[in-house]
């Protein structure tokens, strides 16, 4: 959903976002096959029988993985007697000697694709398929015959050689073929020309022949050529997966007899075996094939030692324990639960604990489990960035040579790429890829970073925001000492563990990312890796290419294609009028409305008429679109495009899967259908952004500013039918007027006071001003804000009906502030602010709220939790350029002391203090624990300024006169309260006496509580203190209650120090205040 | 200030002949009144009793708050009830095995001490407070959080494991309770209970039997002086009718045998509006104290004639947590120079004439009452006694001092009264336990709401409700 707000709301390029630079984006978008070929990574025969010696010597520990392996194979599937049906998960290749056998006219090496997946009994399937070979299409240059190509294929072959003189393929380029076809750029009148089909040797040599082309050939009568490629960036599964109509996820057939058992088998796979491609059948994802297999998913996490004060490195701190969970897809429990630890560790209940001695031992037999138990994907928070590569990495600190076996492959090691990720947003980060063959990986924390937006993504606060739940938080200081303890210290560690290997589980399971994935990979047909991997352009261009391929065509691999052309004109927003509406707004809006432009008026890459063809084609001026952006193009009569197609395609099927949706009955069958319609909603919203993404694959602005342009006329055009005709001249008892519209919408005061009045109206505007657009595009009425709060654009909140006799939701637009910068009180605030003005219509209310939270925070009453503000430490403080606050705090806090100072990595949790005049900014941030033990006072005013104060103002200036002077410099900001700090340097010297609990005054002789002028008074001030006492003894307990519930243990003190969770410094404040409070009650015992 | 608290009953009846019937009444205190304080040594001798306060444990003294958390409350708790149950257990089964959660073995059947968990889906976390959207519709507070997805876990030091099968229902119990399970692992990590044993009553001591003639107790709860509901002439009248001023000389008599009184909390109801975080204003500051000055008065006459005993409870200008502390003798400045008003502790636990009292002002009942269901409030009040634990709540749910080394709510001794404050109806009944313990468990009513206290025989612990009503229907 996200994604698909931004792209229509954004002008192009959305994908990829502009704060990324360009070595990022390269990254992303270049699709580079790399060979792998088998024998580079495999073991020798020697170090595998060692291997095997050793697995020998841990047979206990083999006997009880061995319960936990796939169930056995049936006798048909051992005579192979029976067709093998299988759910593909993940498709790559690698370089071996072609198949005698299959292939007696080959020889040689050759790409071999390996397809794994899973029967629907639940065994793994590794399937080789021969046969299929690389290649890609050049436009033939003119004049060329028949009979010159197999003088154009010495040529190339010879370049070719000496580009790979190390090679030992006998025959680089195999063939090269006249086809006919013809490119997708550009309205044609010819049905196609001729061009040339290269088929190389490797996918490699693609790229290293591309070059070869485009730098230009010496042909004979002709001449030095270079050549423009087509389709030569394709990737060799992706091109595998269009030419047999697989596409990401879906079933595979291998019929009885196509296939041969490997003699020799090389992976861990229980069926493994050798077929041609053109024997595969591909099933489409519909009916019994659109059902998931039973694929297993492990969920892992594992703790390091580290030492004090420095972020755990692999090659110094030991890996102690780690923690799995396999769940069978579709099930709602887990299949297996363990923990291996270092040193010995108490049992859990329900879980297989398994204690080593040396940490040796625990990596290997962490992959043992892997092997025996066959995971089809491996889940897990931050794994690809932290707890793969930590694990490899310590192996070979350790120099485990056999430890790094974690793939489908026998005897392949994993390899760990380094890669660099580099953004504008996050720094320059090294990150690693580390590939494990036939295993999908699906890091929680990189899908939640690319589909929610959040204000943090620390496992803690993404599963208090998924599943309503804190997690205890183990500081990796304590983690060391835990485990240096005793068993039962070890289990502690070890639950925690647990905790963190099953949350990714459980979010994986809530947000269904299993069924929306797969929807998604089969929807746009990519392996589903890549969803993960890749950018967005990548479904696009699949789709493109599948579709291109039906119809002929080719696509160029031109990426400079549309760079020059500059930026366009982005999305129209009508100016808004902001104030407080207290009649029901009407929201008209259109129904994917870029998609349905682009259909509506045939947009696309084969439609579109170049200024030269415009003059020297003769198209008649009916046959053609102008759009408002000045481009042309061809109507659907002349030649539909395929874009449109695609398009159409996409928004009958998520049609179809809606109604589907509603027929079904089974919950599982529903959160297929649920996912695929959102994949089909992001497909289609997607498409404009590939056109518009100047640095994507295949940019065309003509088509992406022809879109907006459009979509600018229709608002205005909206807005001016409705205006015109729904006024009191018309009949209609008040004139309508449109009081703001953005991208799609448009927001309409038909003047009438009653929500279902209201909603006729919109109803009948929708309908009337739909009939004047072509199809498809529709305007719909979906909604009524009433009240609505217009602030500015982009900044809205109302409450929403859809029904007239009561709303469904308050919603809020651009106001609620999730920025990471701002504290808890901003965001309570203006929560509550608005739920008083919108929904209790109490603005009065709402205003003595701001008020009263003003004066609290200036009289110090406010709930230190509210002020703190969390920022990411990414670096050290000497590689930030500019001073910042929670930079220079993590500096001091490192000299006070080391072992729990923020790292790298770590989220900066900090409050303003009151400092000297003229510190800046920077020097005054601090702990907020510090700030509670010690009674340092907070500087409200930069809170008042900084944080509150435009927030506030922006929700209260349509609604009140004056509101900065009312709501900011009133009566309430004139008594300030500031706390005496308890460490600092004057206060040392001061002495200290009891004063007066009534009236402050010094007290003097014996007394300690009252002065005798309040003596008479003792009984009122001591109910006012004894409810003080009370007040903070119900906190006291919830919160503290709270932390054990969240621990799940009663007997068990409290360790937690997650500092994401709102209660923290609450709980930590309670527990002082409580002590404080006790105290001052306790001087009443005379 | 004695005097002043008769001005105002002065002022106080005038003002209410009128809307009641009370000629008679007025009469009656006009005439006592007069030998105001000679009447109780006049004809009518009153009775006494010798009274031993046993509220020691429940008494907070140096101990304070040092950063402890309740992890050792639920520790000691269970040391001390595991060590009871280890007792019962050979009896109980014999040939079992005696295991910790983590001894556990798939499949062996044993038996297991631990403290309950009751995992609940509508029990009301302070996170909500937290939770991304508000909702719009506030919540209704629902008086009790059982839900039928509600499950138990069984935890001890070592470790916590689910309980399986429909022999022990989560209804009943709660979080806190320590008591020992019969049963077996299952395969899916849950223990499948067979049976499950309770501490049940504990040992009594015995019941003095030297009394042969009538003397009473008055326990009364929940008088809630100003609150706009409380009738101030109804307890003028239930003070009159204890300090001998009502009635004919019959009724006096039974007056006279009234040896004690027992005020088993929310004496007041504070304007807790006044409190809202925002400084005082001294005009505020003094009307907040008011109602306690107009309590100081009541008592004074009731401590003026026989022995009382005042309890805190939650409306009570005292702290919240439980034990709750005695309410602070400077708050009654008149009564509390008698040597027979004794401010005690929430619990409280005494002897009178050797016969054992227990009692809270009900916060413990209305907890269980609000996470666990039973027929009736008598019925939570045995199951505590059965479980040994007068607040097996604490802290989970009831707020309670995080004490370190002990758990003052067990319940060593089993008494002879056990009651309970601020209920809505008088309700009482007696129960047995397994070796001749015999208790006579009451429920005290709010006496604002129903003008009911309970007046109970020390001879048989017979009780019964003495009413006041100023409103005499047609």
């Amino acid at each position: 959903m996200n994604k698909n707000n931004s792209r229509k709301r954004s002008a192009p390029p959305p994908q990829p976002p502009p704060p990324k630079t360009k070595q990022a984006l390269s990254l992303e978008e270049e699709f580079v096959d790399e060979d792998v070929f088998i024998d580079e990574t495999l073991f020798s025969e020697d170090e595998e029988s060692a291997i095997l010696r050793d697995i020998e010597q841990r047979q206990a520990l083999a006997a009880r993985l061995a319960k936990w392996t796939r169930p056995p194979l049936s006798q048909e599937y051992l005579s192979q007697s029976r067709s093998i049906l299988f759910q593909q998960l993940e498709i790559d290749y690698v370089i071996g000697e072609s198949d005698r056998g299959l292939l007696p006219n080959r020889s040689g090496p050759a790409a071999i694709i390996r397809i794994f997946g899973v029967t629907k009994e639940g065994h793994s399937v590794c399937c080789k398929v021969h046969g299929f070979e690389p290649y890609f299409y050049i436009s033939c240059p003119p004049g060329m015959r028949p009979d010159d190509i197999s003088r154009f294929h010495q040529v190339l072959e010879a370049r070719m050689r000496e580009a790979n003189r190390n090679s030992n393929v006998r025959n680089l380029v195999i063939d090269v073929q006249m086809v006919q076809r013809r490119s997708i750029m550009y309205y044609q009148q010819l049905e196609s020309q001729p061009f040339l089909k290269i088929i190389v040797a490797l996918p490699t040599m693609v790229a290293s022949c591309r070059g070869i082309l485009d730098r230009g050939i010496q042909l004979d009568g002709l001449g030095m050529k270079s050549f423009m490629t087509y389709e030569s960036n394709v990737l060799f599964a992706l091109r595998f997966m269009i030419d047999c109509n697989i596409v990401g996820g879906n079933w595979i057939e291998i019929p009885v007899g196509k296939y041969k058992k490997t003699t020799k088998s090389l992976s861990y796979c229980q069926l493994e075996f050798d077929c041609l491609y053109s024997d595969l059948i591909s099933h489409a994802p519909e009916g019994e094939y659109s059902k998931m297999a039973p694929f297993r998913i492990l969920s892992f996490d594992i703790e390091c030692a580290g030492r004090k004060g420095h972020f755990p490195e692999p090659t110094h701190d030991p890996v102690i324990q780690i923690a799995n969970l396999v769940t069978l897809q579709g099930e709602g429990q887990p299949l297996i639960r363990n923990v291996m630890t270092l040193n010995s560790c108490s049992p859990i209940v329900g879980v297989d604990v398994m204690s080593f001695d040396t940490e040796e031992e625990v990596l290997l037999a962490w992959r043992d489990f892997i092997r025996e138990v066959d995971p089809d994907i491996i889940i897990g928070y931050n794994i690809c960035k932290f707890d793969l590569p930590y694990l490899i990495e310590r192996a070979a600190t350790l120099k485990i040579a056999d430890f790094p076996i974690l793939g489908r492959i026998r005897n392949s090691r994993v390899r760990v790429k380094d890669t660099t990720f580099s953004s504008r947003q996050y720094g320059i980060r090294e990150s690693k890829e580390v590939t494990v063959e036939g295993r999908v990986q699906f890091d929680l924390l990189q899908v939640m970073q690319r589909d929610y937006k959040l204000s943090s993504y620390s496992l803690n606060s993404v599963s208090a925001h998924f599943l309503s739940e804190q997690k205890e938080d183990v500081h990796h200081s304590i983690i060391s000492d835990l485990q240096n303890g005793s068993a039962e210290t070890r289990r502690r560690l070890a639950v925690y563990c647990l905790k963190d290997a099953y949350l990714p589980q459980r979010l994986l399971d809530k947000l269904m990312f299993v069924y929306n994935y797969v929807e998604m990979a089969r929807v746009t047909g990519v392996p589903i890796s890549f969803l993960l991997s890749r950018g967005q352009s990548i479904k696009v261009l699949s789709q493109l290419l599948r579709k291109a391929k039906q119809k002929n065509l080719v696509i160029p691999n031109a990426k400079q294609a549309g760079s020059e052309q500059g930026t366009f004109e982005g999305a129209t927003v009508l100016e808004a009028r902001a104030g407080f509406y207290e009649k029901p707004i009407a929201t008209l809006d259109f129904a994917s409305l870029y998609p349905s432009i682009m259909m509506a008026y045939n947009l696309c890459y084969c439609t579109l008429v170049t200024p030269e063809n415009a003059r020297n084609l003769n198209i008649p001026p009916e046959s053609v679109n102008k759009t408002p952006s000045g481009e042309t193009f061809v109507k659907s009569n002349l030649q539909k495009g395929i874009l449109p197609e695609i398009l159409e395609e996409l928004l009958a099927a998520r049609k179809r899967a809606k109604a589907d949706l509603k027929e079904a009955k089974d919950p599982l069958e529903k959160a297929v259908l649920d996912g695929r319609q959102l994949a089909l909603k992001i497909s289609a919203n997607s498409v404009y952004g590939f056109t518009g993404a100047t640095i994507g694959q295949l940019p065309c602005l003509e088509i992406s500013s022809s879109v907006t342009s459009y979509g600018r006329q229709m608002i205005e055009h909206t807005k001016k039918l409705v205006e015109d005709k729904f006024t009191t001249l018309n009949g209609y008892e008040h004139n309508a007027e449109v009081i703001y519209g953005d991208t799609d919408s448009v927001m309409v005061q038909f003047g009438a006071s009653a929500v279902d009045e209201a909603m006729n109206l919109g109803r009948e505007a929708a309908e009337y001003i739909s009939g004047t657009f072509i199809k498809p595009i529709k305007l719909e009425f979906e909604k009524i804000y009433f009240p609505y709060l217009l602030i500015s654009k982009k900044r809205y909140a109302g409450l929403f009906w859809t029904k007239p006799d009561n709303f469904d939701k308050m919603d809020t637009k651009g106001i609620e502030t999730v920025r990471r910068d701002n504290c808890l009180l901003v965001k309570n605030l203006v929560n509550d602010c608005l739920h008083k003005i919108l929904i209790d219509r109490d603005v009065p209310g709402a205003v003595q709220y701001v008020k009263n939270a003003i004066s609290d925070l200036l009289m110090n009453r406010m709930d230190l939790s509210l002020l703190v503000i969390t920022k990411g430490l990414t670096k050290t403080g000497d590689d930030y350029e500019v001073k910042t606050a929670h930079v220079e705090l993590a500096e001091r806090m490192r000299k006070r002391d080391a072992a729990t100072a923020p790292n790298v990595g770590d989220r900066v949790p900090y409050v303003i203090i009151k400092a000297a005049k003229g510190a800046k900014a920077y020097e005054k941030s601090e702990d907020p624990i510090y700030v509670l033990e010690n009674n340092i006072p907070i500087d409200p005013h930069y809170y008042l300024e900084n944080q509150i104060s435009k927030p506030i103002l922006r929700i209260f200036e349509p609604i009140l006169k004056n509101a900065s002077k009312e709501l900011l410099h009133g009566d309430h900001t004139r008594s300030i309260s500031i706390s005496t700090p308890s460490n600092s340097g004057i206060m040392r010297f001061a002495k200290k006496q009891y004063t007066c609990i009534g009236c402050k005054a010094v007290l003097s002789g014996g007394n300690r509580t009252l002065c005798s002028h309040c003596k008479g008074r003792e009984a009122e001030l001591y109910c006012k203190s004894v409810a003080q006492v009370s007040d903070l003894e119900i906190l006291f307990g919830r919160l503290w209650t709270q932390c054990q519930e969240c621990q799940g243990s009663l007997h068990q003190d409290v360790l937690c120090t997650s500092r994401d969770c709102p209660i923290f410094y609450r709980r930590k404040k309670a527990q002082k205040d409580m002590a404080e409070a006790r105290l001052q009650l306790d001087r009443w015992s005379f | 200030m004695t005097s002043n608290g008769y001005e105002c009953l002065y002022l106080l009846l005038p003002m209410h002949a009128s809307s009641s019937s009370l000629s008679t009444s007025i009469n009656k205190t006009e005439r006592v009144s007069n030998s105001s304080r000679q009447a109780a040594m006049g004809r009518i001798e009153r009775l006494q009793s010798s009274y031993q306060s046993l509220d020691e444990s429940f008494e907070i003294g140096k101990e304070m708050y040092r950063g402890q958390q309740y992890s050792q409350i639920y520790f000691a708790r269970l040391h001390l009830m595991r060590t009871l149950l280890y007792s019962l257990v050979p009896l109980w089964k014999p040939n079992s095995p005696v295991c910790t959660v983590l001894g556990l073995e798939e499949g062996k059947e044993c038996v297991i001490v631990g403290t309950l968990f009751k995992h609940m889906k509508l029990k009301p976390c302070i996170l909500d407070e937290y939770s991304k959207e508000r909702s719009v519709v506030p919540l209704v507070k629902p008086h009790n959080f059982v839900n039928q997805d509600d499950y138990l876990d069984l935890e001890d030091e070592s470790g916590r494991v689910k309980l399986g099968g429909n022999i022990i229902v989560p209804s009943v119990y709660v979080t806190g309770i320590v008591v020992a399970i019969y049963g077996k692992e299952t395969g899916a990590g849950d223990f499948l209970v067979h049976e499950v044993l309770e501490a049940g009553l504990p040992p009594q001591i015995e019941f003095p039997i030297k009394s042969r003639e009538d003397r009473y107790v008055v326990l009364v709860s929940g008088i809630s002086v100003g609150s706009s509901r409380s009738n101030p002439l109804q307890f003028q009248l239930l003070v009159d009718h204890i300090t001998g001023h009502l009635g004919d000389e019959k009724e006096q008599s039974i007056a006279s045998q009234i040896v004690r009184v027992v005020i088993a909390g929310n004496s007041v109801e504070m304007p807790r509006g006044l409190l809202n975080g925002q400084n005082l204003a001294s005009k505020d500051l003094s009307r907040m104290a008011e109602p306690v000055k107009e309590l100081d008065i009541l008592l004074n006459q009731i401590a003026a004639a026989l022995p009382l005993d005042i309890m805190p409870g939650p409306c009570d200008p005292a702290n919240f947590a439980l034990p709750q502390q005695a309410l602070h003798r400077c708050l009654f400045p008149g009564s509390s120079v008698y040597n027979t008003f004794r401010s005690c502790t929430n619990p409280h636990c005494f002897e009178l004439d050797g016969i054992r009292f227990l009692g809270t002002s009900g916060q413990n009942v209305d907890d269980l009452d609000k996470y666990s269901e039973a027929k009736d409030k008598l019925d939570f009040m045995e199951r505590t006694l059965r479980w040994r634990h007068l607040a097996p709540t604490a802290p989970n749910t009831l707020g309670c001092y995080p004490y370190t080394d002990r758990d003052p709510f067990f319940i060593e001794s089993c008494p002879h009264v056990y009651f309970v404050g601020n209920q809505d109806k008088y309700d009482t009944r007696v129960i047995k336990g397994s070796e001749g313990q015999s208790v006579r468990l009451v429920c005290v009513p709010k006496f604002s709401e129903t003008g009911v206290a309970v007046m109970l025989n020390l001879r048989d612990l017979e009780c019964h409700a003495l009413s006041f009503g100023t409103q005499f229907s047609p």
